[in-house]
């Protein structure tokens, strides 16, 4: 507490120069202003801005032992605060922080300097940051100016204390959480434990976000008796899906020889053929035709008929013909199949193919098309084919590509059963070209000479799916002993440790009232696999400790610790090694584990993590609704690119700084046009130098963002201004106050403003000016970049004004000042906040303050180590937050 | 795309033209009926968010684009907004000054979870529910019908609190996670076969058994914090339980046959109108079939988000969310005055389709027994006052309509909280009268044939109705 005659003396001292702050605040928009305090020197590169901003990091000036401190308890330190930080807050703070001005509602003479049981800790934190920010004391504040020395002396006092409150809270909450599977994690889950024909999962109902934009918080994951209901349909229907009861069922095959075709075509008139070496085929080979590479005549033809084999002969394969048909540009050949086609189990569609040219320049691929034409108005087409498959073998050395498709999740044709030939029963298979890349002269084209389509598939028999589930007995002769022996392993799969006595006793039960109900022993047990994954063992994470420890305990046992891992970093179950390791007990090793966690991250099923923690780190979804970008696949691409660039980061263990900014891109074909990137050709994402010009380079210029925060036709700083603040400074806004007025757009004077002046209008209104100070100018450094994502330079005859003046009086200008900005001043900021981001989303909590300390030491050891994104997954793993039982969340009073 | 049909004729949506329902089953169950069951009282309510448009009189845009109508109970006069209900005028009573007072000042963006409840959800800090009007109605129809209740929404799912995606609460107060995907919704009334359904009814009763003694097991070992988790997962197996019992009655009964094409399962909310005519379609066979008394549906989420904001689509225009924040700019009145004119109209387009079905059982028209209702729980801008609710039908259970029912006092021109596009506007003293809302659900329950005096803590009915 301050005592009063000092603040008499104070409150004397400080009027004057306090007025003149506030007339300068409602006099001019003092918080954004163009043109002043222009830089005359030549600023600083972005490298430069990057190296000058590490040597300036906090925490890297942090002593060893600090960090490595793992419990900081003790007592507040109260003489520190009595002789540096209250004469500090009293000269460079009470004069709009006190009795006389109370700017932000906040006081600093009436703070509780005891930050482990005072009242004051919310105060202190928004004070450390916005002195650890530069945004305080303001910059136009001559006589109020802290020097290095003074503000470092703030921090480092307030850091230390938060430290220890933060400490202090997270021991007297011993909780823990116990959460729910996400949607996509049981979809995952079902996928590594009985790898279905499709996923499942579809019909879970939709989730939401929690406020920090995770989904993995457990007051968001409910459940109720329609959604148990529908894990206990997924898991019979995923079950019965995978398993194989009974005899090997007898496949439709159907088979298409393009040299059948070109009998029968060259028969009836031969006068169409036409010759491959003529200069007229530059014209007709880029239509559909078949072709005779042997004799290079060839003739037009797309569209055929094909009836099943019967009987079939799958064995040996036919030697590869001479006669293809050839498919350049987006051209389809278009299969009519009659109505044979069973309604249940895997089409698999085997196309012979080989590309005519070997320019690394063009991409050639197939997709398959299903459709169904059963009257004018009732015609449908659906893409069956997930992924497109590129075509790579050279076409005199063909090679066959699969396509798997699950026949009872594709749109039929539902008059296909019907007596009568009208409306048509009929169902088509079309094979569409799909190329990218730079056209040549005569563009490339597949040549395809074999097709055979089978359904049901299934490469063997029983598949291996079934036999992943039935075991093969191992010489054990009672059946009960076998069953007990199936579920076991199963159990150990699905609930991600091993099944305990008393477990399989009750599980054998339940087979053996099935056992009368159902056809053979094999449906009992999966009518039990089915109960075991609607079972809450298999639906939520728990966190138990260690056998033999109270349920309040906060050690972690070793399973639980496996599971953390692969919830983490492949979103599913642990493997069989994982769990091989954690039944020897050898997780908690340190070097065991770091072993792990580098095999996990270079397992393809990492790219789950890539793609599940930056959609929800950076809100990704926000693509999902918007209108204003009609092309899907460039959506795509925009949703593709940060997760490209985080995964090649991640591979490459680069520095996490490369987020603010890169001297490279990640782009395909589509998203290089978009980016005016020249020489880039394919679906698939490519690292490539941005040329100056692009303007691009990092997340923060990626259209994805942009785009999302647009408002249709324009865009929208103030929501590009909050996602930065939200999603890479981790300082959201305050929600808007009350009485917050309205932009009248139809006011003539303000119809006249430029978008740029309209927002400073809005924020000289005395409601607004504290928020939008913070919030729009981070926007407006966006403004080079419309709604789309796309540069620009002028907005309808105006050039773009994308100069921004910081809270702190930090001019902004344009993106690369943003940048600049954010590497030299804000690195400590942002690392700390991806760290925030990253540890809440593997933990799958939201975090709270006594998590803080925590947070800070990991940070601190990021920055000493060099900022490597692989190393903050390490650091994380190792961390103790991540080793412990989590904190439930409990609501602080505000 | 200009025309917003063009998709609806591509594919040959043939609305009403030669619609034909095989319903074989209906007839072996009308004796039944005759009985003692009696004609269905049915009950559906549409649930919008975002209010609708409330200029000030001063404003050149009251004369068309106010929500409410002019004039009084009889001689009442319907603006731009509501015209395309004038043709079923007789049919329809609209209501102003209802709200549920203890959320007069929540946040319009948090206030959807309490339509149905009259829950006190509070803004912020802990969160609690209650059941839901129509979940009441479904305990008594629910034991007659194969479904107890139908419940959907365009966005699907339960939504977070306080930002419900769903109408319908149980008797815990939990959420009733809503269907958004027509095939899904068709399947489930009408396509599971009774023989699976019967074998599957045992073994998930041996299942369920199970699970229970499982569940209490693991309950024991957790601490105190995460019983409450498990306890949620407890009462879902619970309840799938009770469905158990009610589907062990069912599973001898034939599923309703329906001609599917005039329907396009496949619609989604990208296809807005396509999709919204399908939802109705598929309330209206199920309430057709029988195959449940009782539906929601939920067009959109509060504070929109997701498919909600491709919903104005069917009327040509941009975020259905931003509609009602952008009244100020140019036109702004009017684009939501005639996104909520579209989803009038629609709503029309059921009610006459009902009214243009005779009763099967023969007692009057679908119409008469059948109280259809359609509204939000904020009026202006994130305001949870003056709720603007229609209704329709329900003839034969007692309701008299072609009216305009004002209640409270000090409002009767409807200007509380008009024009306001800010949080002044819903954080401000509660100064005019309104009636609560839960008399009017008094009133319902009552004509529903249902026992009770009293919901959401209000007691009686709502005079006049």
């Amino acid at each position: 507490m301050l005592t009063q005659p000092f603040l008499k003396t104070l409150r004397e001292s400080s009027a004057f120069s306090c007025l003149v702050f506030m007339v300068l605040i409602t006099a001019s928009p003092i918080f954004l202003e163009i043109g002043v305090g222009e830089e005359k020197t030549k600023p600083l590169s972005l490298e430069e801005a990057r190296s000058k901003g590490r040597e300036k990091s906090r925490l890297m000036k942090i002593a060893r032992g600090m960090v490595d401190r793992t419990t900081q308890t003790g007592e507040p330190d109260l003489a520190t605060f009595e002789r540096s930080i209250l004469p500090l807050l009293q000269s460079k703070c009470l004069a709009c922080h006190g009795p006389d001005v109370e700017e932000g509602n906040l006081r600093v003479d009436s703070l509780d300097p005891d930050l482990l049981s005072g009242k004051s800790l919310s105060h202190w934190r928004e004070i450390y940051k916005v002195i650890g920010n530069e945004e305080m004391p303001p910059a136009d504040e001559a006589d109020y100016q802290m020097s290095d020395e003074e503000r470092g002396l703030a921090v480092d006092w307030l850091s230390q204390e938060l430290t220890k409150a933060s400490f202090a809270k997270r021991n007297s909450t011993p909780h823990t959480s116990f959460r729910r599977l996400t949607r996509q994690e049981y979809e995952y889950v079902m996928k590594d434990l009985l790898k279905p024909p499709y996923p499942l999962g579809d019909r879970l109902p939709t989730e939401s976000a929690s406020e920090d934009g995770f989904l993995k918080s457990s007051e968001m994951l409910q459940m109720s008796a329609m959604q148990f209901e529908t894990y206990r349909e997924l898991g019979l229907e995923g079950l019965g899906k995978v398993t194989a009861i009974g005899e090997r069922p007898v496949p439709v095959v159907y088979n298409i020889f393009m040299s059948d075709h070109w009998d029968r075509i060259s028969k009836a008139d031969p006068s169409k053929l036409f010759s491959a070496s003529h200069s007229d085929y530059k014209k007709q080979g880029q239509r559909p035709h078949l072709l005779d590479r042997s004799s290079s005549m060839g003739v037009l033809f797309s569209n055929g008929s094909v009836k099943p084999e019967l009987p079939f002969t799958l064995e040996p394969l036919p030697e590869v013909s001479p006669v293809v048909m050839s498919l350049t540009g987006s051209f389809e050949s278009k299969w009519n199949l009659d109505r044979f086609l069973p309604d249940e189990g895997v089409m698999r569609v085997s196309v012979r193919a080989g590309r005519t040219s070997n320019d690394p320049e063009e991409h050639i691929a197939l997709r398959l098309i299903f459709s169904a034409h059963t009257s004018n108005n009732a015609n449908f087409t659906e893409v069956i084919s997930q992924h497109d498959i590129p075509v790579n073998a050279p076409a005199d050395d063909p090679e066959y590509v699969h396509f798997d498709i699950p026949l009872s999740q594709i749109q039929r044709n539902p008059f296909r059963k019907l007596e009568t030939t009208f409306p048509r029963r009929d169902e088509f298979l079309h094979l569409k070209c799909i190329s990218h890349g730079k056209r040549a002269e005569i563009p490339v084209a597949i040549h395809i000479d074999h097709i055979r389509i089978t359904a049901p598939f299934y490469a063997e028999w029983p598949p291996q799916t079934h036999t992943d589930i039935f075991i093969e007995n191992s010489g054990l002769e009672d059946q009960d002993q076998y069953v007990r022996e199936v579920l076991k392993r199963f159990v150990s799969r699905a609930w991600r440790r091993p099944a305990k006595p008393d477990e399989l006793d009750r599980l054998m039960i339940l087979y053996q009232k099935y056992l009368p109900q159902t056809n053979g022993f094999e449906e009992a047990v999966l009518e039990v696999l089915g109960t075991i994954l609607a079972s809450p063992e298999f639906l939520y994470l728990a966190q138990f400790p260690p056998e033999g420890q109270s349920p309040d305990s906060s050690q972690l046992d070793d399973f639980a610790l496996a599971s953390r891992l692969s919830f983490f970093l492949w979103s599913s179950i642990p493997d069989e090694e994982l769990l091989r390791i954690a039944r020897g007990g050898q997780l908690n090793d340190a070097g065991v584990r770091r072993a792990q966690v580098r095999r996990m991250l270079e397992d393809p099923k990492a790219e789950r993590f890539a793609e599940s923690f930056v959609s929800q780190w950076l809100g990704l979804s926000g693509l999902d609704s918007i209108t204003h970008v009609k092309d899907a696949e460039l959506v795509e691409a925009m949703r593709r690119e940060p997760i490209e660039a985080f995964r090649d980061l991640l591979a490459g263990n680069d520095s996490v700084l490369n987020f603010l900014h890169d001297k490279s891109v990640w782009v395909n074909e589509r998203l290089a046009k978009h980016y005016g990137i020249p020489n880039v050709y394919g679906p698939h994402f490519q690292k490539v130098d941005a040329p100056s010009a692009a303007q691009r380079g990092g997340i923060l210029t990626s259209a994805a963002v942009m785009a999302m925060n647009s408002d249709g036709e324009h865009s929208n700083p103030l929501q590009r201004g909050v996602w930065m603040l939200e999603h890479i400074l981790n300082d959201p806004p305050p929600p808007p106050p009350p009485d917050v007025p309205e932009v009248d757009l139809t006011d003539p004077r303000i119809l006249e403003m430029t978008l740029k002046e309209r927002i400073a209008d809005h924020r000289n209104h005395a409601a607004c000016r504290s928020c939008h100070a913070r919030i729009d100018p981070w926007g407006i450094a966006f403004e080079n970049y419309n709604a789309q994502g796309a540069f620009r330079s002028k907005i309808g005859n105006e050039p773009v004004d994308a100069t921004a003046m910081l809270f702190s009086r930090q001019k902004l200008d344009g993106i690369t000042g943003l940048k600049r900005y954010l590497l030299l001043d804000r690195q400590d900021q942002f690392v700390h906040a991806l760290v925030y981001k990253m540890t809440t989303y593997a933990l799958g909590r939201p975090l709270q303050f006594g998590d803080q300390a925590e947070i800070d030491k990991i940070a601190t050891k990021l920055r000493k180590t060099g900022d490597g994104l692989q190393e903050l997954v390490f650091l994380i793993t190792e961390s103790s937050l991540f080793n412990s039982r989590a904190q439930v969340q409990i609501h602080e009073q505000p | 795309m200009n025309n917003p049909n063009s998709g609806l004729n591509r594919r040959g949506f043939l609305w009403g033209s030669g619609m034909a329902l095989a319903l074989p089953w209906l007839e072996t169950f009308a004796n039944e009926k005759e009985a003692g069951q009696g004609t269905p009282k049915r009950f559906v309510s549409i649930y919008h968010p975002d209010g609708v448009g409330l200029p000030l009189k001063t404003d050149p845009a009251w004369k068309d684009w106010s929500w409410f109508p002019r004039g009084g109970e009889h001689d009442f006069q319907l603006t731009k907004v509501l015209d395309v209900l004038e043709p079923l005028r007789q049919d329809i009573t609209i209501y102003s000054g209802l709200s549920h007072p203890a959320a007069r000042r929540v946040h319009g963006h948090s206030n959807a979870d309490q339509y149905l409840t009259g829950a006190d959800i509070g803004g912020h800090g802990p969160y609690r529910n209650t059941v839901s009007l129509d979940q009441v109605i479904a305990e008594e129809s629910g034991n007659l019908t194969r479904h107890a209740s139908l419940v959907m929404s365009t966005n699907g799912g339960i939504g977070g609190p306080r930002g419900a995606q769903t109408q319908s609460y149980n008797r815990e107060g939990r959420p009733i996670p809503a269907m958004n995907k027509p095939k899904q919704i068709f399947d489930t009334l009408f396509v599971t076969t009774g023989k699976e359904a019967k074998e599957k009814l045992a073994r998930s009763q041996s299942a369920l058994d199970f699970l229970i003694e499982n569940t209490r097991a693991l309950d024991r070992k957790l601490s105190m914090a995460d019983r409450r988790q498990l306890q949620q997962y407890m009462d879902a197996v619970r309840d799938t339980e009770i469905k158990l019992e009610r589907a062990q009655k069912w599973v001898n009964t034939p599923i309703p046959e329906v001609d599917t094409q005039h329907l396009v399962l496949e619609a989604g909310p990208e296809e807005a109108r396509l999709y919204f005519q399908t939802m109705y379609e598929l309330i209206y066979l199920s309430f057709l079939s029988d195959s449940t008394r009782v539906a929601t549906f939920q067009l959109g989420r509060e504070n929109g988000e997701g498919p909600h904001d491709l919903l104005s689509k069917a009327v040509d225009l941009g975020k259905a969310h931003a509609l009602t924040h952008d009244v100020k700019k140019p036109n702004g009145w009017q684009n939501l005055g005639t996104y909520n004119r579209y989803q009038a109209s629609e709503f029309g387009r059921f009610v006459q389709k009902l009214r243009n079905t005779p009763e099967p059982d023969g007692h009057g028209n679908m119409l008469d027994n059948t109280f259809a209702m359609h509204g939000s729980a904020s009026s202006s801008f994130h305001l949870s006052r003056n709720y603007p609710i229609i209704s329709a039908g329900g003839k034969n259970l007692g309701f008299r309509n072609g009216r305009y029912l004002k209640f409270g006092t000090g409002n009767e021109d409807n200007q509380a909280g008009a024009g306001i596009t800010t949080d002044s506007g819903w954080q401000s003293r509660v100064k005019v009268e309104e009636e609560p809302l839960a008399a009017l659900f008094v009133t319902i329950l009552q004509r529903m044939g249902i026992d009770a005096d009293s919901f959401s803590g209000h007691a009686g009915t709502l005079a006049r109705v």
